[in-house]
């Protein structure tokens, strides 16, 4: 029996196949930058990626004012997922390295979120470089600053996780000349809709006089009319992204914003959560009392066959303690009380007194029966 | 400040390690081999396991990405292991009642950890996508009308009180 079950062991620890740890990801989210298991696993199973990273900045970078950045990720070959995973941070050390902690705002990740960290699939490789922009509110404070690249992804072979971080990225945060006409502090694009939903924008301005709009249709820049600060993004019947962005003239200089990216998206998964509740308390309910309303497999024949009553009727008072006392020998009776003079109380089986027999004779002592 | 997510996953932990001992355990019962501490393992690591659930489900629901019950992994984890917490519990009183630890009351204590476990894995295929369970339904949720759900509590509630009557009787 033994030898069968370290064989089943044994099968079971062969049938499990070694890859690389989250091969499906992570998951978006806002992650300080990962050690890919460098602090834990050992050497063997982690390295350091050979990607080319790069950030790209926009030539004025205003304090608390709406940029793009392009982030590109070359000559790298990844896991068969294609996915790597990107993160923007402030610095490299591990720790307290959110751009959130030196002021930054992720407005639009480039998946269409708000997290520093994101997921991408496509096609990476050691000809191929693949860029990404993503929208963030600079530090309300100008100053100079750091931004650096970091990636994480697998390798062709699997089993060994890869990270890399870019060399240090600066960037210039300007004071806001007085006059520019610009975006307004608190405005933020919207990143997400649904599929066959037309979007209405509002624009919210700090000294812009006039207003465009263009929207990106493939290679082509429409311009799309705006009315009273609004505009409306045509329905998308398919899921995908379009770009748009503002021009503001004013008096000071015409500024341009960033492509803001408006993701259609297909409707999530919905559940009736009511149904989904009461069918989980229901299921609770019933298992429960199935399993208590089961009743022994032997209890028929143990009632059968159970002349306990006979026996104590006929023997004496004291016979009947001996041969309860003599009973003590065998395992089942060891907690089981000394039976009373006429015997069982009526209705109750041998196995009740054994376990509230003593709680029984107590209450009779007490006169409580 | 430890996350959600790292606290889900000490939760998770205590949860299975105490659900797969009592599974061990409740195995050993099943052949009637090993020590005679079997039963009183099996019991009790099933009642540190159902305790340390609610833990675990918490901290998963706020270290989950997502709004709410937003997929179905999600739904059948949460009907699963609602179904193995009733069995779990039905086990235990069941035993503290008296009731032998036979061979249907056994597999009755695996069934419930082999469900408890399921749930578990399915959480590896919601959060990295990869998972031993293949057979584990990732579509579809097979969800009663309320009324059939309302209708279920009843039977079981009446369930419940037949079985407390008959005990005290």
């Amino acid at each position: 029996m033994r030898l069968k079950i370290v064989v089943v062991l044994i099968l079971l620890v062969l049938s499990t196949t070694i890859s690389t740890a989250n091969p499906g990801g992570k998951g978006d989210d806002v992650r300080s930058r990962d050690c890919a298991g460098s602090c834990h696993a050992s050497s063997s199973s982690n390295g350091i990626s050979t990607a080319i990273l790069d950030i790209h900045f926009p030539d004025e970078v205003y304090a608390g004012l709406l940029i793009e950045v392009q982030t590109s990720v070359g000559e790298v070959e990844v896991s068969s997922t294609n996915m790597v995973g990107l993160a923007l941070l402030i610095n490299s050390d591990g720790a307290k390295d959110l751009p959130a902690n030196e002021g930054w705002e992720i407005i639009t990740d480039p998946n269409g979120g708000t997290n520093n960290y994101v997921e991408i699939s496509d096609s990476f490789s050691s000809q191929n470089t693949v860029n990404r922009s993503w929208t963030l509110r600079a530090p309300s404070e100008p100053g100079i600053y750091e931004l650096y690249l970091a990636v994480q992804h697998g390798t062709p072979e699997g089993g060994v996780a890869m990270s890399g971080i870019s060399e240090i990225n600066t960037v210039f945060v300007e004071e806001v000349p007085e006059n520019l006409p610009r975006l307004a502090d608190d405005w933020k694009p919207t990143n997400v809709r649904g599929i066959g939903e037309e979007t209405t924008i509002t624009i919210e301005t700090i000294n812009a006089e006039s207003i465009t709009v263009e929207l990106m249709n493939g290679a082509e820049i429409v311009t799309i009319p705006v009315e009273d600060n609004q505009f409306i993004i045509p329905a998308s019947v398919n899921p995908g992204i379009v770009q748009w962005r503002v021009i503001l003239e004013g008096e000071g200089p015409t500024q341009t914003s960033p492509w803001f990216r408006l993701t259609a998206q297909e409707p999530g998964w919905e559940i009736d959560e009511t149904a989904l509740y009461l069918q989980g308390i229901a299921m609770f309910l019933l298992f429960a009392g199935l399993v208590l309303m089961r009743r022994p497999a032997g209890e028929d024949i143990v009632k059968n066959y159970d002349n306990t009553a006979d026996i104590s009727v006929e023997i004496t008072p004291a016979q009947s303690v001996e041969v309860v006392s003599n009973s003590t020998e065998t395992e089942d009776a060891i907690s089981s009380p000394p039976l009373p003079e006429d015997g069982l109380p009526a209705g109750w089986t041998m196995e009740q007194w054994e376990y509230y027999g003593q709680e029984h004779l107590e209450k009779i002592s007490r006169g409580e029966i | 400040m430890i996350s959600s997510g790292t606290l889900h996953v000490i939760s998770t932990e205590l949860t299975v390690g105490m659900f797969a001992l009592s599974g061990v355990a409740f195995l050993l019962c099943l052949l009637q081999k090993g020590p005679i501490s079997r039963e009183a393992v099996a019991h009790w690591a099933l009642l540190g396991g159902l305790l340390a659930t609610p833990l675990a489900i918490f901290t998963g629901i706020n270290a989950s990405p997502g709004d709410g019950l937003d997929n179905p992994l999600l739904a059948n984890k949460m009907l699963l292991s609602m179904t193995s917490a009733g069995l779990a519990i039905g086990v235990l009183v069941r035993r503290k009642r008296g009731g032998d630890v036979d061979s249907r009351h056994a597999g009755i204590g695996m069934v419930s950890v082999a469900l408890m476990l399921t749930t578990a894995g399915m959480g590896g295929e919601y959060s990295r996508s990869e998972t031993l369970l293949f057979f584990v339904p990732k579509d579809t949720v097979f969800l009663f009308p309320i009324w059939a759900s309302v209708i279920l509590i009843i039977l079981g509630l009446a369930i419940l009180g037949k079985s407390a009557i008959e005990h005290r009787s």
